[in-house]
């Protein structure tokens, strides 16, 4: 007897055989064509019973598999038998016989027996459609990630990469390393200089023997998918030389200048000093401020003759990466466009990280905290809060580290001055965890707070004083407060994250990822975002970001097996729509204009097949052939009210585990809601069905991001088309469920099965 | 009467440059408004009521009424398409109801 379908019915010690008539139903699926071996056992996942099923296998007598025991949820490992069976997993189908028929229907043998019959019907239908065993692609590509700013997050993904045995290529758009980082005087709450900790990270870095760093570039463009990142590099001349001993004479003799900050004293060049940078210890020339080789006096004195201001033009190359690490980081938020604040107009008016620079000894001043204007001490500090943040006129969020920071700061007056008075103006102190020690500590210190937004910052004309004009909310009193400086707590606001990427933004421009699923993912396989490009975050916290990126990131490049849906070109018409409406941007086109999709980059989410107009792609086990042979098999006739429930994978057939849920229901899971196409809607109910249900995540739910959405959106057009050919549209419903809210979503199913009672037989029914 | 495109469901294809309802008609009659997004039937006198586009639309958009020879306004015949079968809900001017479910390709 050739090798047919075998059919495994578990007794589950008499949890599934006291309410199903399993021998009732051995004597039914026996007869069917194709089934070559069906047994009644007393509990599947026990290693004998199981054993025996791997002998059918194994001795020829069986090669596809129809399991009907506990729910897929249960066990998920147990009938995985690939490794001892060579059985492919999509050859396996397992029928849900216990929680969604056993214990679904109490006190209904009958029904409960019928429901798993459906169930089995269903299972052996698909089985004898499916093509063959759909082997999982090994993934092939280089081991090169591209690391997109060599900030302090940048860095630490990088390291991360580097030691996990990865080529990595970092590409950082100023002339040095170390981002914001390397402007901090010092960090919170230890009090250490961040320079410390940079410089030993970038040594590591540049031991490795596997990093690659390239200053004054920007990623110019992106091509590809994940594993395949085609990565175009624009790269703006340096004008000074390897050579460069970083004597400093270029700087000496250069005649531009230009301010440092609108807030602060001093001034830069046009040849730009690393004093403060880690790497490369090197001057670079700013060539948009330089004059150009007219002038020339820095070329004349170099005595390493490093510098060539001929070499303007931009470099522009190409490299191959199997993954992107986003890292760009934030930039203050301008405070400018707070006027009554007057910063860029009043002296001594400063932002945070202007007073960390003035704070530092590679600052104007050296490190001496002294008003800009007069040069005497700066012993009087009025921090100012929220500065542009948790403003609907500026920055609607609050960007989580000014507090701390302002706290950080009142330790640097007050380690200069020990009689300083420092006061904090603030609408909420937000010092979460640990930080708590340290907003106690800089209170007991003496530093004032008070709570409100000041009015304004004025210059007292007689006294040279800065003075802050505020309502004490608190108190309900008006206060005058005078400072030598006055510190705006600025926000933070991304620095731009380019198109090419495709990545899903919030509506600040933070790719915050899909939290709590994937927080270091915006959307788009192998491309992960690190640092405060997710949201504001201090250096601690941009660390903590930037190792779950790139271990995340190392995940992928191990990654050896890829599934991916599958294509038939015969059918296909390269309409594209699927790569558009792929979530995870999986599908690019091959060379003739079809679409390939990226087993890795695929999550399997299905919403590719659920738009495609012709039903050609497809993910394994949702072939048109399939699922017609779903719809047809357990056909439904007779006057009964009989509905098909496509559940999402995820959440509703989960939770419909365990719930008691009317018999003329059939469920059948898919991997998301936005994965059912209309097609297979149509078929069900030309076959008979009297109604359709899509049940999938509540819309900001969806673990595919919009799945839900767009089986909505669908289904209005698709009840819109009933309505107009006189069918009652309300024939086709679309739930949302929780995982947790099986009992609701059991409700809504017998309503919905008490409304097609009422709406009578379906117009297509007799056909 | 030719074929109607309800502009609230059609989504041109997602702006493709030849969406599924130009491909498909044999006139040669359904083009993509480059303005709109949206397709139209551009010689509606040309029309044979082929009723291809109207079974291609992967959105049910396009709509086409019957010639009046057979039936005025509002008289209407449209299809609902499975991968193995089909039916037509045929309306008079009346409003009566007509449908017929034909099977059209056997996959096995």
């Amino acid at each position: 007897m050739p090798a047919g379908i075998g059919v495994y019915l578990c007794r589950c010690f008499g949890r599934i055989s006291e309410k199903v008539d399993l021998e009732r139903l051995k004597s039914k699926v026996v007869k069917w064509k194709g089934v070559s071996e069906v047994r009644v056992l007393t509990a599947l996942c026990r290693p004998g019973d199981l054993a025996s099923v791997v002998e059918d296998i194994n001795a020829g007598r069986v090669d596809r598999l129809v399991i009907g025991a506990c729910s897929p949820a249960i066990h998920p490992e147990s009938f995985d038998l690939l490794p001892v069976s060579g059985l492919a997993a999509d050859l396996v189908e397992r029928c849900n016989l216990r929680e969604q028929c056993a214990l679904a229907h109490p006190g209904d043998q009958a029904g409960a027996t019928t429901q798993a019959l459906s169930l089995l019907k269903l299972g052996v239908a698909r089985l004898k459609a499916a093509s063959g065993s759909v082997t999982p692609e090994a993934a092939q590509w280089n081991r090169r990630v591209l690391v997109v700013g060599g900030g302090i997050a940048g860095l630490a993904a990088a390291g991360n990469l580097a030691r996990g045995g990865v080529e990595v290529v970092v590409v950082e758009k100023r002339p040095w390393l170390g981002g914001r980082v390397a402007q901090l005087h010092r960090y919170y709450p230890r009090g250490c200089a961040p320079r410390c900790g940079l410089a030993v990270q970038i040594e590591r870095l540049l031991q490795s023997g596997r990093v690659s760093v390239h200053t004054l570039a920007q990623v110019a463009d992106v091509h590809g998918t994940a594993g395949n990142f085609q990565v175009n590099i624009r790269q703006y001349p340096r004008l000074v030389g390897q050579e460069c001993t970083g004597c400093g004479r270029c700087e000496a003799v250069c005649p531009v200048v230009t301010d440092i900050s609108k807030g602060l004293p001093g001034w830069r060049k046009a040849v730009l000093s690393p004093a403060g940078a880690v790497y490369p210890q090197a001057f670079a020339i700013d060539g948009q401020a330089c004059r150009g080789p007219a002038c020339g006096r820095c070329v004349e004195i170099c005595p390493a003759g490093a510098i060539d201001l001929e070499k303007k033009e931009e470099k522009s190359f190409n490299i191959d990466v199997a993954a992107i690490v986003i890292a760009t980081g934030t930039a203050p938020y301008d405070v400018a466009t707070l006027e009554r604040y007057g910063y860029g107009r009043l002296s001594g008016v400063l932002t945070s990280m202007d007073l960390e620079f003035l704070a530092s000894p590679n600052g104007p001043t050296g490190g001496r905290l002294i008003r800009p204007a007069d040069g005497r001490p700066a012993r009087r500090g009025a921090f100012i809060q929220c500065a542009g943040s948790r403003d609907d006129k500026h920055l609607r969020y609050c960007s989580g580290i000014c507090c701390p920071v302002t706290l950080k700061q009142t330790r640097y007056i007050r380690d200069a001055y020990p009689d300083a008075e420092v006061t904090v103006f603030y609408m909420d102190m937000r010092v979460t965890g640990h930080l708590e020690a340290m907003y106690r500590q800089v209170m007991e210190e003496g530093t004032v707070f008070i709570r409100g937004n000041p009015l304004g910052v004025a210059r007292n004309e007689a006294t040279d004083d800065l003075e802050v004009a505020a309502a004490d909310t608190l108190s309900g009193r008006r206060v005058l407060v005078r400072a030598d400086l006055v510190v705006l707590a600025a926000g933070l606001v991304p620095e731009p994250i380019a198109d090419s990427y495709r990545l899903v933004k919030d509506g600040f421009g933070f790719v915050p990822g899909h939290l709590p699923c994937s927080p270091t993912e915006g959307r788009r396989a192998g491309i992960f975002v690190a640092g405060s490009a997710q949201g504001p975050m201090d250096a601690g916290g941009a660390i903590q970001s930037a190792l779950a990126a790139s271990a995340e990131c190392l995940a992928l490049l191990d990654q050896r097996s890829a599934l991916r849906p599958l294509l038939d070109k015969t059918k296909c018409d390269r309409c594209k729509r699927c790569l558009e409406e792929c979530p995870y941007g999986a599908i690019t086109l091959d060379r003739d204009g079809y679409p390939e999709p990226n087993g890795t980059a695929c999550r399997g989410c299905g919403v590719c097949q659920g738009g495609c107009p012709l039903r050609c792609i497809c993910l394994p086990g949702f072939s048109s052939r399939e699922v017609a042979a779903c719809l047809e098999g357990p056909s439904p006739g007779g006057e009964e009210v009989r509905v098909m429930a496509f559940l999402c994978a995820n959440d509703a057939y989960r939770a419909l585990d365990g719930t008691v849920y009317p018999v003329n229901v059939l469920p059948v899971a898919v991997p998301c809601a936005g994965a059912v196409n209309m097609g297979w809607i149509n078929d069900a109910l030309l076959n008979g069905w009297d109604g359709v249900i899509v049940a999938g995540c509540r819309p900001d739910e969806c673990h595919y991001g919009r799945g839900s959405e767009l089986a909505a959106s669908r289904m209005a057009k698709l009840q819109e088309t009933l309505r107009s050919m006189q069918v009652e549209a309300e024939r086709v419903r679309v739930l949302t469920c929780g995982i947790g809210e099986g009992g609701s979503l059991a409700a809504a199913m017998a309503d919905f099965v008490r409304r097609l009672a009422e709406m009578g037989p379906s117009p297509f029914k007799e056909c | 009467m030719p074929p109607r495109v309800k502009t609230e469901k059609c989504d041109g294809c997602r702006a493709q440059k030849e969406t599924l309802c130009v491909l498909i008609c044999p006139g040669d009659l359904m083009v993509l408004d480059p303005a709109s997004g949206k397709a139209y039937c551009r010689s509606e006198r040309d029309c044979w009521d082929c009723m291809s586009c109207v079974k291609s639309c992967p959105h049910g958009a396009i709509e086409t009424r019957l010639p009046y020879q057979l039936g005025y306004y509002p008289a209407k015949l449209i299809p609902l398409v499975g991968s193995n079968k089909i039916s037509w809900t045929v309306m008079d001017i009346h409003g009566n109801v007509e449908r017929f479910t034909f099977k059209t390709r056997n996959d096995d």
